[in-house]
């Protein structure tokens, strides 16, 4: 038992709180990981909003292009209908749920 | 030595531990005494955060190729706030924010100045939504008392378009902004966002809700909206409405396009309506969606119903004849033909394309009340289920009495008072051999997840025989071909159902307008395997009397239109060109 101590060239104690120290460490340093990660999250979930924001600006321009073709009067800008249109089967874009 | 060495290593791993519990302490305060704070202001500077800010699930439009195109959704702006215990210069304060905002900031001196006055209040918000270069700008100024802070609001990308279906939000008797009409309230579960705030706080949630970290039960609920409404058609057929309404005069206008096997909802809209992103002066009972929450009495649109159920009891076929003399006296009360003459013995097909009261009030006599009853009771005896809030039930209540008189006006669309989405769904079963289906608004909802889970409409009841249904469906056909603009309105190549419906307005007294009238329009194509099902409304369009001359036009616009945008494929003759409109 004697000789056994005698390798060990520190007490019990100070090998606990060398590993507890290192856990501290480990913890703050894994804390510091999640809050730049959490933080990163949050950049990129604010830049998706904005993006999102962007893409809603420009679904109200497309919306209002349609509103404006539709409203528009191609008879009284000179335009007359054609006589006849052709039918041309093509691949159905329909999706209605 | 070697004591001393460990002397050493024991001071290194002291101030280790002391550097580290510094650190924790640190932290504590920074996340749990002031986390609050710090929440806030990440918020305003906007360089991370999002707590307190309005966070809300989208609703999308279905383009035919499957695009999604937002519906409602969220906009990300400035507000501007002012401290008046802190503004010291209210005259500057405010030529130096107009001056920074350039044109786009409308705010108001005198009013700017009063709110300045309240020196007892700490806070007061004087303008909203300003875009992200006037927010910029008027936070650079720096002015004490003067606040700039993030704001997000819904944003409806097509103000008007679809806005009574796609509904509103608002505040209601709290103070929490919540859907209040539309499928903005339908579908408040899917949409609301609780508690989802990006700024986390990180020890709280690992010690009180380590739970939610790994699964959240929001994530199962909470979501976007996916509808079946179209964009293009919506706004094809609300230009329409609105060209209608204006044209007569009417009180309102509204219309509704579905897949008839389907009950998936096109285009719904009704005129007037209203500017979704504009509230401030709407009348509030626009809010509501008059398709769902209105009744009428449709007139004539309903002989088709009559006539089916005539067929499908077996009381008739296409080829019974019956006298017809103009008017019959019931119960005492004279029913008459709209022009009063006398047709002769004629078949059932004249019904239909005559548009003949008479008729119609004969099949009801032959069908007998009890029969009468139970299809009317399986037709419009429930509500539709339609997924929108505050749907109306039928007036049926000459169902429940003795006098065939009653019955006899009902089988032409009279003494019956039913909602829109009601009568589109009980014409649909003509066209939809004889199966009644469930009108909807969402197709699918897509979760935060990113997984989309499509709802279930495919439940239906059986109402009609299919051979009812089809010998019904012939005799539309030749209203459109025969009689609709004289049979000009005949497409060559595409077979087209159809029948209008001219009703006289109840004058609130137990009688009826003799020069008010309500008008209809339905009709779906290809006959015998539609695509799509249409109804048209105009309540007391004014110098007109029949529905043929108001909503015709409107109508083969619709249909045309229909075709070529969904390449609808011919039905009949040559099947390479169709005519022209």
């Amino acid at each position: 038992m004697s000789n056994i101590h005698a390798h060990i060239p520190f007490s019990l104690t100070t090998i606990c709180s060398g590993g507890i120290a290192v856990l501290v460490v480990t913890y703050i340093g894994l804390i510091a990981v999640v809050m730049s990660y959490a933080a990163l999250t949050i950049e990129f979930s604010q830049s998706v909003k904005t993006d999102e924001s962007v893409l809603a600006t420009m679904e109200g321009q497309y919306l209002s292009t349609v509103a404006s073709i539709t409203s528009t009067n191609y008879a009284a800008a000179g335009y007359s209908l054609p006589v006849a249109t052709i039918f041309v089967p093509t691949k159905s874009v329909t999706a209605l749920r | 030595m070697r004591a001393q060495f460990r002397n050493r290593i024991r001071l290194v791993l002291a101030l280790i531990v002391l550097v580290a519990l510094l650190i924790v302490i640190r932290l504590y305060f920074v996340q749990i005494v002031h986390g609050d704070d710090y929440s806030q202001k990440a918020d305003r500077q906007f360089s991370s955060g999002g707590s307190g800010l309005f966070d809300r699930g989208a609703i999308y439009f279905t383009r035919k190729d499957g695009t999604l195109i937002s519906a409602a959704t969220l906009q990300t702006g400035f507000l501007l706030a002012i401290n008046p215990q802190t503004l010291q210069d209210p005259e500057a304060a405010y030529s130096a924010i107009i001056s920074a905002a350039s044109s786009s900031l409308s705010m108001d001196h005198d009013a700017f100045i009063a709110v300045a006055a309240k020196k007892s209040q700490v806070y007061i918000e004087v303008a909203h939504h300003l875009s992200e270069p006037v927010g910029t700008a008027l936070s650079a100024l720096k002015i004490l008392g003067v606040q700039v802070l993030r704001e997000r609001w819904r944003y409806y990308p097509g103000d008007e378009l679809a806005s009574q279906s796609i509904g509103i939000v608002s505040y209601g008797s709290g103070d929490a902004l919540a859907g209040r009409t539309g499928l903005e309230a339908k579908y408040e579960d899917t949409l609301s966002r609780s508690g989802n705030a990006l700024y986390k706080n990180f020890f709280t949630e690992l010690f009180s809700n380590v739970g939610n970290l790994l699964v959240s039960p929001k994530d199962a609920r909470e979501g976007d909206v996916i509808t079946t409404i179209e964009p293009e058609v919506q706004t094809r057929l609300e230009n329409d409405l609105k060209k209608v309404n204006e044209k007569y005069s009417s009180k309102q206008s509204g219309g509704i396009i579905m897949d008839p096997s389907t009950g998936a909802i096109v285009a719904i809209a009704s005129y007037p309506s209203y500017d979704s992103n504009v509230l401030q002066n709407v009348d509030p009972t626009r809010l509501g969606d008059p398709l769902v929450e209105q009744v009428h009495e449709f007139g004539s649109i309903m002989k088709p119903i009559t006539m089916t159920s005539g067929l499908d009891s077996g009381v008739i076929t296409p080829d019974t004849t019956y006298n017809d003399t103009g008017c019959i006296t019931v119960d005492k009360k004279t029913i008459c033909n709209w022009d009063k003459k006398p047709r002769g013995i004629i078949p059932m097909q004249q019904i239909i394309e005559q548009s003949l009261n008479v008729g119609a009030s004969w099949i009801a006599t032959q069908l007998g009340q009890e029969k009468f009853r139970d299809y009317f009771t399986k037709i419009f005896g429930q509500k539709t289920g339609i997924d929108l809030p505050s749907e109306t039930g039928a007036m049926l209540g000459n169902l429940s009495k003795p006098q065939q008189v009653g019955y006899d006006n009902m089988a032409f669309g009279q003494g019956i008072a039913i909602t829109p989405i009601q009568m589109i769904r009980a014409l649909g079963t003509i066209a939809n051999h004889g199966q009644m289906v469930q009108p909807h608004l969402v197709s699918a909802i897509r979760l935060n997840s990113g997984i989309e889970r499509d709802l279930d409409w495919s439940q239906t009841t059986q109402v009609f025989s299919a051979a009812a249904t089809r010998e019904t469906t012939t005799m539309m056909d030749a209203v459109v071909d025969e009689k609709l603009e004289n049979g000009t309105a005949k497409i060559s190549t595409m077979s087209v159902a159809a029948k209008t419906g001219t009703a006289q307005l109840t004058d609130g007294h137990g009688g009826y307008y003799s020069d008010r009238y309500f008008h209809s329009f339905t009709g779906f194509f290809p006959s015998y395997n539609p695509k799509f099902i249409i109804l048209l409304y105009t309540d007391d369009p004014k110098g007109v009397q029949y529905a043929s001359e108001t909503l015709d036009a409107t109508f083969l616009d619709l249909v045309h239109f229909l075709i070529d945008y969904y390449n609808v494929p011919p039905d009949r003759g040559v099947a390479t060109s169709t005519d022209s409109r």
